[in-house]
């Protein structure tokens, strides 16, 4: 049984190996072994502290593990080479599938290069001098630990994809992936913490918590060789092998859950009265509320903005610079905004509906408005309001208060705008699968939304930093209200005139500004390609190497300078309150201080526009040479 | 001209669109008298949904005029919009509202007074037995179900007009008679009815009118009786879109 599903994997395998997908494997192949290389350096390594490669392997195996664990779910489905789906109308026993299944979970690259990785645990054993018992150890631990993380990698998917199906599983979800997003984008903080680390080795704490965890057991099984403690080096790998066992009973009962259970239909809805809908605008803004409490994707994208903003204000804390907790509250409207930029998308081929109703769009756009404002203000004024009692930060008010309402009223008005002039077609609501991981999103348009609400707030800022105390808030309050109310209604114009069009591409998924014809209406049923992150979904695969490669350098590296180097500092310059860390202007003389700021925001702007215009230019040319998102070589 | 000045309900005049190189619906003329309940046949990929489409202004056309009572649809689509119903097939509804919500808000969209849609809706909702289920959402509703609140929303405003893509398709037989019933009692109160349908017995029983659509033309149209010209709907629509049914020899591994 697993044999043949192993011939089976590898025949698919060798089938999937042309063009794009051979490259995609070779270029996964080549990071995770220059991951797995570097693991084995740092096995080998001298280093100041004996104890310093355990711990810092503890940390990679984690880090490793963790991969395994969430990488399946959050960034796409796992590895469904051979679905158990196919194979449930013969007659195997769920226990016998799921032992074929897991034979043929260890046929792939990523296996192997794990396999590679976990051999650090050998390599260590033999630097450290632990003797032949401990090496010998550290390859039967290292065959354990692959065991374990692949079998734990499926059980753990399998169950996210049970739980994402409910708004728990949705807010858990949105947390875990705030975190990691909030952590990478402000790990300037956790610098200095990793280089002390590094000279005088980790917390004793630390140390501990990473051996505990499953992904140390390896190491903690070597170690207690080297030293003779058999009991020890027992217990672990023992421990190890028992965990594999765990796993893979859970998910072969999980398994069986699958293939015999149906989705249970929703649980009944909570009705409100919503007598305060008494118009067309209040109806709209009243049947937008509904969607943002009973949609999962959208109630996964406000958990989120808030985890997000919490996060990336909270962690330089650690480093006590509490410099970004009163903007908490902006921190969130801003990414509520970039994440809501999406509405007709969403809903999907649901405008027909609108279409019917004369002067609908208008009401339409006013509606959903409203009801951003409505989910998004009340947050961000407490958030904004707690936060500076919490730090004592009075000071700040002229820009808060200028800030803020200019946020709200630019966010009100960029989310629809771009949710008309770029929406992002999705197959229709009740076509999506239960499992909201399976909607991905459109990361283009999050840095857009991003980056056109921030600039909204721009006239706010330069009020506050030339004008009068008074200038600033007022400047705020009218200019908010005047960026709602002018991309609203060039959103309600464009709307009205371009119906039919955007109905086109949201039915059918391409747009209608490619020269290439769109599909034939098909009698309804359109099952559109989920959006992925794929360099042809950009446009890139068109660009010559040099430029994709400096697209994809520019947009990832362009934030350093931006705001890592450039608006970071700028505002504790602004503030007063200065922690030297790594940011480059504050450690030079006075006068070279702003400029430095300066040219550092300059040269990220640079990058970013550059990248984005490069990047943009062959989206343009990729729709207008018509090649399908998914077209085959 | 107004509304009430003319005799035709719905008039397309040479309404054309392309996909690619292919010409999806050629040159198509048809004429809906009012009061009629007009049948719409064709294979699939004749062009049905997108003639419907064209006509009640969700797609538009390269070419022609589609008029509504005299109206141009796509000239001055809030007034022909005022006067028709419309149930397309395949497409989203409002999903995460409950049948009662939809038809609310849909009716406040339309500017219509909270105290008489709220009136027309629980009648909509009891005729249609869809107020059994006042707490579930549209996205869990079944194929009938969904029908039916597409056919109480397109009929909340009072239409003139109703416009529908095979409402019938993947209904079960008792939602599917209650959509009959009221289609029939709609077109007895003076309203006039355009559906399309690959199933003939379903036109025979209901249109008084047909028209046969083959690779985007409309190939006969009129009374149901002539377009019949003495056969079954059946046999005819066979014989005019050029198909083939499989002979006696044929296929005869099939009987064990």
């Amino acid at each position: 049984m697993a044999v043949l599903l192993i011939q089976m994997k590898l025949a698919v395998l060798r089938h999937s190996m042309t063009g794009r997908r051979a490259a995609q494997m070779i270029t996964g192949a080549l990071t995770g072994s220059a991951l797995a290389g570097g693991l084995i350096v740092v096995a080998g390594r001298d280093h100041p502290l004996a104890s310093l490669p355990f711990d810092l392997l503890g940390v990679g195996f984690a880090l490793w593990t963790a991969g395994w664990l969430l990488g399946p779910a959050l960034f796409g489905g796992g590895d469904e080479t051979l679905r158990p789906e196919h194979f449930s109308l013969l007659s195997f026993t769920p226990r016998r599938l799921a032992a074929g299944l897991a034979g043929a979970a260890f046929v792939g690259v990523a296996p192997l290069v794990t396999l590679v990785a976990f051999s650090a645990l050998v390599v260590v054993a033999a630097k450290a001098g632990l003797g032949a018992a401990a090496t010998a150890v550290g390859v039967l631990a290292a065959v354990l630990q692959l065991v374990m993380c692949v079998l734990a990698s499926r059980l753990v998917t399998a169950v996210l994809g049970q739980v994402m199906r409910s708004k728990a599983g949705a807010a858990l979800a949105a947390l875990v992936s705030a975190v990691i997003l909030a952590g990478l984008h402000s790990s300037w903080v956790l610098s200095p913490l990793a280089q002390a680390a590094l000279r005088t080795g980790f917390p004793d704490p630390f140390s501990t918590w990473i051996a505990a965890l499953p992904s140390g057991w390896g190491l903690v099984a070597v170690r207690a060789a080297g030293h003779g403690q058999w009991p020890t080096v027992a217990a672990a790998l023992t421990g190890l092998a028992a965990l594999g066992v765990v796993c893979w009973y859970g998910w072969a009962a999980l398994l069986k859950r699958r293939l015999t259970t149906r989705r249970a239909s929703g649980r009944p809805a909570r009705v409100a009265s919503g007598a305060w809908a008494k118009g067309p605008m209040t109806a709209v803004a009243a049947r937008e509320l509904r969607t943002w409490s009973r949609d999962l994707l959208r109630f996964h994208y406000l958990v989120f903005a808030l985890c997000y903003a919490l996060a990336f204000c909270l962690l330089p804390l650690a480093i006590d610079a509490p410099i970004f907790l009163p903007w908490t509250g902006a921190v969130f409207a801003l990414w509520v905004a970039a994440i809501s930029a999406n509405l007709y998308g969403e809903d999907g081929t649901e405008l027909w509906g609108k279409m019917m109703i004369p002067d609908a769009a208008r009401h339409d756009v006013r509606g959903r408005q409203l009801a951003w404002l409505l989910v998004t203000a009340p947050p961000t004024l407490v958030l904004t309001a707690a936060m500076v009692v919490f730090t004592g930060e009075f000071d700040l008010w002229p820009w808060l208060a200028a800030l803020v309402p200019a946020l709200l009223g630019g966010g009100a008005g960029v989310t629809v705008l771009v949710s008309v002039l770029r929406p992002v077609p999705l197959a229709d609501p009740h076509r999506r699968g239960g499992n909201l991981l399976e909607n991905g999103t459109d990361f283009a348009q999050v840095l857009l939304v991003l980056i056109l609400t921030a600039a909204t707030a721009a006239p706010a800022y330069f009020a506050v930093r030339l004008g009068p105390v008074w200038a600033g808030p007022v400047t705020g309050l009218v200019g908010g209200a005047a960026m709602a109310w002018l991309l609203g209604r060039l959103a309600a114009t464009r709307l009205e005139s371009s119906a039919p069009e955007l109905l086109l591409h949201l039915r059918t998924g391409v747009s209608p500004k490619r020269r290439r014809p769109a599909p034939a209406l098909d009698r309804g049923r359109p099952h559109l390609p989920k959006p992925d992150l794929g360099l042809e979904k950009l446009g890139l695969d068109l660009a010559p190497t040099g430029r994709r490669a400096y697209v994809i350098a520019s947009l990832t590296l362009c934030w350093v300078p931006l705001v890592a180097q450039g608006i970071v500092p700028a505002l504790m310059l602004t503030t007063g309150q200065i922690t030297r860390s790594w940011f480059l202007a504050l450690h030079l003389p006075q006068h070279l201080q702003w400029p430095t700021v300066i040219a550092m925001i300059a040269l990220g702007l640079v990058l970013l526009t550059t990248g984005l215009g490069i990047g943009l230019y062959y989206l343009a040319k990729s729709r207008r040479d018509g090649i399908e998102p998914d077209g085959g070589p | 001209m107004g509304p009430s000045s003319t005799d035709t309900a719905l008039r397309l005049a040479a309404l054309t669109k392309t996909f690619g190189r292919k010409p999806v619906v050629d040159h198509i003329d048809l004429e809906v008298p009012r009061g009629s309940f007009y049948g719409l046949v064709g294979p699939n990929g004749a062009g049905k949904t997108t003639s419907l489409s064209m006509a009640v202004g969700l797609l538009r056309p390269d070419g022609g005029r589609a008029e509504i009572f005299g109206l141009d649809v796509w000239a001055d689509p809030a007034r022909a919009k005022e006067l028709i119903g419309v149930l397309p097939d395949g497409l989203s509804m409002p999903e995460r509202l409950t049948g009662r919500e939809l038809l609310r808000f849909t009716g406040l969209l339309r500017g219509m007074d909270l105290k008489e849609v709220e009136r027309r809706a629980g009648e909509l909702l009891t005729v249609l037995e869809l107020d059994r289920a006042e707490r579930t959402l549209v996205m869990e509703y079944s194929t009938g179900m969904r029908k039916k609140i597409g056919l109480a929303a397109a009929l909340l405003h009072a239409p003139r007009l109703l416009v529908l893509d095979e409402p019938l398709e993947a209904v079960d037989p008792v939602s599917a008679a209650t959509i009959k019933a009221i289609l029939q009692r709609f077109v007895r109160g003076g309203g006039s009815v355009v559906f399309s349908s690959h199933v003939m017995a379903v036109v025979e029983q209901l249109c008084d009118h047909v028209a046969v659509i083959a690779s985007g033309r409309v190939v006969a149209s009129g009374p149901l009786r002539a377009v019949r010209a003495g056969r079954s709907l059946e046999e005819r629509f066979v014989s005019l879109v050029g198909g083939r049914i499989p002979e006696v020899g044929e296929l005869a591994w099939l009987s064990s």
